[in-house]
């Protein structure tokens, strides 16, 4: 069976491959954008945090009288509810702080080495106002210095101590110790380890930390609560009782663990390459039956002709190869041409979402999963077409 | 009629004949119209405008007037409490507001248990700006502070079981406000007067709140606030006042060109004289953007619901192609049938009634495979992009025009083979 | 009734061309009973087709009835085709998934009868071809016989003045053969005009005239009185 042979066939019915082609170059390439989207939203979800997402629970709430929502009732109401908390069996630590970390955006602002600010400034750098224990409970290492031991009020003469993670003290002070040093926020007392803080940030690892009073808590505060591994879900199930017993004029917003944080901030990137993963099924789905229903037709209607070649001597095998490789040709033409849209469809995409551009493997791999899909879908109508007897085929003619 | 319930017969028996073709087709054809009117849904209604008549004569107007110097900077996306009195300091524009929202609990009494709202803090115009309509009671006077505050309908059910409060006494962050109107329904979709951040996403508030009044009480903006000096954003009533404390949204109705060109001039030496009198520093930066335009401004648009509606649109064309492809072989697996009725004496234009009744068919079935996979796939959307769930409701334009594209879609997938059949050679197909 | 006149008919491909119709001239006067005979390959079909105006050709002119076909509308032809000429083919083409009755109507139903002339015209037809009982069966519930008998229903239905038909007996045994050319003589007789391909020499011999064609062109026709004229 040659080649040329095969090409004549596909090509004497125009239209019709002319369909499946366009139709396989379409799939090839909604196919592969919708991969490389599930990729990149699966690199970003499995990305580091520095944070132990899955033991750490993370409660926001607000006081809903405005009595309680200033100081020094409010101080009083962050202390019993922290005592409470820390007293449910399977908390390692508990802290109060003004915003969570892992958030798209909260309280932020800019922060630089005082001597070099046009040098140094980093803007909208996370702003934490928390309790001491916030480290204890985010488990994260101190890398230099000592971290404070003593919440201060915002508001006292002398501004509280500044924490920075890593890459933060890197970016400020590149080639000397950041400790002892002075940032507009006040000095730096300790270097951490880097955790996930806003996505907004121009670098996500970049936070800055006081142990301190949060200014105000109309936006409400959050209690972070570090369990042992095998009682998060106990204590997440005490939790909301334990602290609307302290205090009931409470609003408890949501309890969460930070892993389920992290997926609600990339939610929509997660829904997105679900439904185009769904996408991409369906349209699996849409060429297989294409490729079932067109096998199904024209092995029907050459039924004469397969007839003829089995009494010519074809054997079954024979006929069933030729049947696939037709398909497999039209496959393979239609992929060549799918590539060719997947890198003007992955441009068109790339104007309205962020998506990573094409690589060289990725098209390989889809375009077998393509050829398996055909093959599938073929192998019946095929297998059946084959099962022409040559005496009943050839007696027609 | 007896013809045409005589065309729909044949058409049914040439589907009982082949069915397992006809089926797939039905499926293929729902299938990439569902997802595609599925995305439809939410396209439309987030780029409907929720005030035709008005989108392009109400105005936001932004100016770069700071205390930062920055070099192509766009000014900031809220303005502050003193640059809005510059800016109303005018008037051209025949309606004004500055607004923002905030969070706060509501209840009757201090013994009752709280209920959590969103307030939006805002002037005397924004009601008549955005068309609120109105179902008790009245607006407030003028734009100073006071006790007053007004209920949305739900609100007003929630709270006091009934709509007609007018009158009654509530607490707000426990302070006593009487109720002085109850809107009627009203949801501005999308809500474009607060568009900064994907909030135009958000339902509408349910307490209003006089601006003045919300700057005593200290309430803070919910969304967006940004303060680029030393104010201390506690205290709102004095230093917010004065200081460059951003966090107000500020719309003015700008009805004829004249008016538009003479506030562009206003704003224009507004910052010239801001500048001379060392206010400051950057190069003057005015925009005055109208609503239609804000959300693309902003740079808001949902780029989740446009990378998806390329992708269903390009699948939708996939499952025609597709579609076509498996009428075409269906037709021309009956094309023998085609010959026989032109040799009887059919001309091509009673065919291609023949076809109309095929395409009338497919479409009622299609139409219903496409609404419940557009069903199913708006639930999906609703569950997997939960921020754009406000959008997935079906209107009857929507309805109508997805109904059409059905119909346009049945009829391209049934016109080629058809006509393909029914152009045949006629002998050939008979002598087998 | 009908007049060929230098009736042309050639089919091209990339490469060759085959004069399938040399300039043939015939004459079929109403109410004869004619059989078409020739060696495969000779032409008889395409004669056939277009007569029906199912095909056209390439030069020449047909008269049908004193009037030429040339240049006329597709809804003109089908027109002529649905009012003046019944097919008959070997292998039946009857819609396999309708009923005898719906088969026959199809003619009518073009010709945009109302359904009670429908329904009368039908019925005669039927009684003619002695299936009367049979009106709701479906073809496949026939013997070959019988649905030729159908077929032929379907071709009267209409009242044409010509009925054209293409080895009619081709598929059916001996004693099927008879009893559809018995059906054919009798319409003959009612003043119908019959052009039958054939392959069986006896049943040329019956019908009244005998045409011959080879390599697309006649070489012998031989003549007798019409039947319809005999009887006349």
């Amino acid at each position: 069976m040659s080649f040329y042979l095969l090409c004549k066939v596909l090509f004497s019915r125009k239209v019709v491959t002319g369909l499946l082609l366009l139709q396989l170059a379409l799939t090839l390439a909604l196919l592969l954008n919708s991969v490389l989207l599930m990729q990149q939203t699966n690199r970003q979800l499995k990305q580091p945090t520095g944070l132990d997402l899955h033991n750490t629970l993370l409660v926001q709430l607000k006081p809903t009288t405005s009595s309680l929502r200033v100081y020094p009732a409010l101080e009083e109401l962050f202390t019993r509810q922290l005592q409470a908390v820390q007293s449910i069996p399977g908390v390692l630590a508990a802290a109060y702080t003004n915003q969570s970390a892992i958030l798209q955006g909260g309280n932020n602002g800019n922060i630089y080495d005082v001597e070099h600010q046009d040098r140094t400034n980093v803007p909208a750098v996370p702003m934490y106002y928390v309790s001491k224990d916030f480290f204890t409970v985010l488990n994260t290492s101190v890398l230099q210095g000592e971290l404070p031991q003593n919440v201060v009020s915002l508001d006292d003469p002398g501004r509280p101590a500044v924490v920075l993670t890593k890459s933060l003290a890197d970016k400020l002070f590149p080639d000397k110790s950041a400790v002892g040093q002075e940032v507009n926020r006040g000095r730096v007392a300790a270097v951490i380890d880097d955790f996930y803080g806003q996505r907004s940030a121009q670098n996500v690892m970049y936070n800055g930390i006081q142990v301190a009073l949060p200014y105000t808590v109309d936006w409400g505060y959050s209690i972070l609560v570090r369990t042992a591994p095998e009682q998060t879900e106990a204590v997440r199930q005490q939790l909301d009782q334990v602290i609307r017993k302290v205090e009931p004029n409470i609003e408890i917003f949501y309890i969460r663990n930070l892993a389920e944080q992290y997926q609600r901030l990339y939610r929509t990137e997660y829904g997105l390459a679900m439904l185009l993963g769904i996408l991409s099924g369906l349209m699996l789905l849409v060429t297989m039956v294409s490729s079932y229903s067109s096998t199904h037709f024209h092995a029907l209607k050459r039924q004469q002709e397969i007839g003829v070649k089995r009494a010519l001597g074809a054997s079954k095998n024979s006929i069933l190869l030729e049947l696939l490789s037709e398909n497999w040709l039209c496959t393979a033409i239609g992929a060549s041409i799918g590539v060719v849209l997947a890198l003007l469809l992955n441009q068109a995409l790339a104007q309205v979402i962020t998506i990573p551009p094409l690589n060289w493997y990725l098209p390989l791999t889809t375009i077998v999963t393509l050829l398996l899909c055909v093959t599938v879908a073929t192998w019946y109508p095929a297998a059946i077409a084959t099962r022409v007897s040559p005496a009943t085929a050839t007696k027609a003619l | 009629m007896e013809q045409f319930l005589y065309y729909i017969k044949v058409s049914l028996v040439s589907i009982k004949r082949a069915p397992l073709p006809y089926a797939l087709t039905i499926f293929i054809l729902s299938v990439g119209l569902g997802v595609f009117f599925a995305n439809a849904t939410f396209y439309y209604q987030l780029n409907s405008d929720p005030l035709p008549a008005k989108s392009n004569k109400l105005f936001f107007p932004m100016m770069l007037i700071t205390p930062y110097d920055c070099n192509d900077c766009r000014p900031p996306r809220v303005l502050s409490y003193a640059n809005v009195q510059k800016l109303a300091n005018s008037d051209i524009p025949s309606a004004k507001a500055a607004m923002y929202s905030a969070d706060g609990y509501a209840r009757l009494s201090s013994s009752q248990p709280p209920t959590p709202v969103v307030i939006r803090i805002t002037q005397r115009d924004f009601f008549a700006m955005f068309d609120v309509p109105l179902l008790h009671g009245s607006f407030w006077a003028d734009d100073g502070g006071r006790f007053e505050i007004l209920l949305s309908r739900a609100m007003a059910l929630k709270l006091f079981g009934r709509t007609d409060v007018v009158g009654e006494q509530m607490l707000l962050d426990d302070k006593h406000f009487s109720v002085i109107g109850v809107l009627n329904h009203w949801q501005m979709l999308p809500r474009l007067y607060d568009a900064n951040g994907r909030n135009h996403l958000s339902p509408t508030e349910d307490i209003f709140l006089p601006l003045e009044t919300g700057y005593d009480l200290h309430y803070l903006s919910k969304t967006n606030s940004q303060t680029f000096d030393s104010t201390d954003y506690r205290k709102l009533s004095t230093e917010g006042r004065t200081g460059a404390l951003h966090q107000l949204q500020y719309w003015v109705q700008l009805d004829t060109e004249t008016q538009q060109q003479a506030y562009r001039q206003f704003m224009l030496n507004l910052a010239n004289d801001e500048k001379a009198a060392g206010r400051h520093p950057a190069p003057i930066n005015n925009q005055l953007t109208a609503m239609r335009d804000i959300v693309s401004y902003f740079g808001d648009e949902s780029g989740d619901i446009q990378a998806f509606a390329l992708v269903t649109l390009l699948f939708l064309l996939v499952c025609l192609f597709n579609a076509s492809h498996l009428s075409l072989n269906r037709y021309l697996s009956n094309q023998y049938e085609f010959s026989l009725r032109r040799a009887l004496g059919a001309s091509r234009a009673q065919l291609q009634l023949q076809m109309l009744a095929d395409v009338l068919l497919m479409a009622l079935f299609t139409i219903v495979g496409a609404l419940l996979t557009g069903y199913v796939g708006i639930k999906l959307m609703n569950h997997l992009l939960p921020g754009n769930s406000l959008f997935s409701s079906w209107d009857i334009p929507l309805l109508l025009s997805l109904l059409t594209i059905t119909l346009v879609c049945s009829y391209l997938v049934t016109l080629y083979p058809s006509l393909r059949a029914s152009f045949g050679t006629l002998n050939q197909q008979l002598k087998e | 009734m009908i007049k060929l006149t230098n009736l042309t008919k050639i089919f091209r491909t990339e490469l060759i061309e085959t004069h399938a119709l040399r300039e043939v001239n015939l004459q079929v006067n109403e109410g004869e009973f004619a059989a078409l005979t020739g060696p495969s390959g000779s032409g008889k079909s395409t004669l056939l087709n277009i007569l029906g105006t199912l095909e056209n050709f390439d030069a020449g002119d047909y008269q049908l009835d004193g009037k030429s076909v040339k240049g006329l509308s597709d809804a003109a032809l089908s027109r002529l085709r649905n009012e003046k000429i019944g097919f008959i083919f070997q292998s039946f083409n009857l819609i396999k998934d309708f009923s005898i009755f719906d088969n026959i109507e199809l003619p009518l139903r073009y010709r945009g009868l109302k359904a009670a002339q429908r329904k009368q015209r039908i019925e005669q037809a039927l009684e003619l071809v002695g299936l009367h009982a049979r009106r709701d069966y479906l073809p496949g519930q026939l013997s070959g016989g019988q649905q030729q008998r159908v077929a032929i229903a379907r071709a009267i239905a209409g009242t044409p003045r010509i009925l054209l038909a293409d080895e009619p007996t081709g598929n059916l045994d001996s004693l099927m053969a008879r009893q559809v050319m018995e059906l054919l003589e009798q319409i003959n007789q009612q003043g119908c005009t019959i052009l039958m391909v054939t392959h069986d020499p006896d049943q040329a011999r019956r019908a009244g005239r005998h045409i011959q064609i080879i390599d697309g062109q006649l070489s012998d026709t031989m003549l007798y009185e019409p039947f319809a004229a005999q009887s006349a």
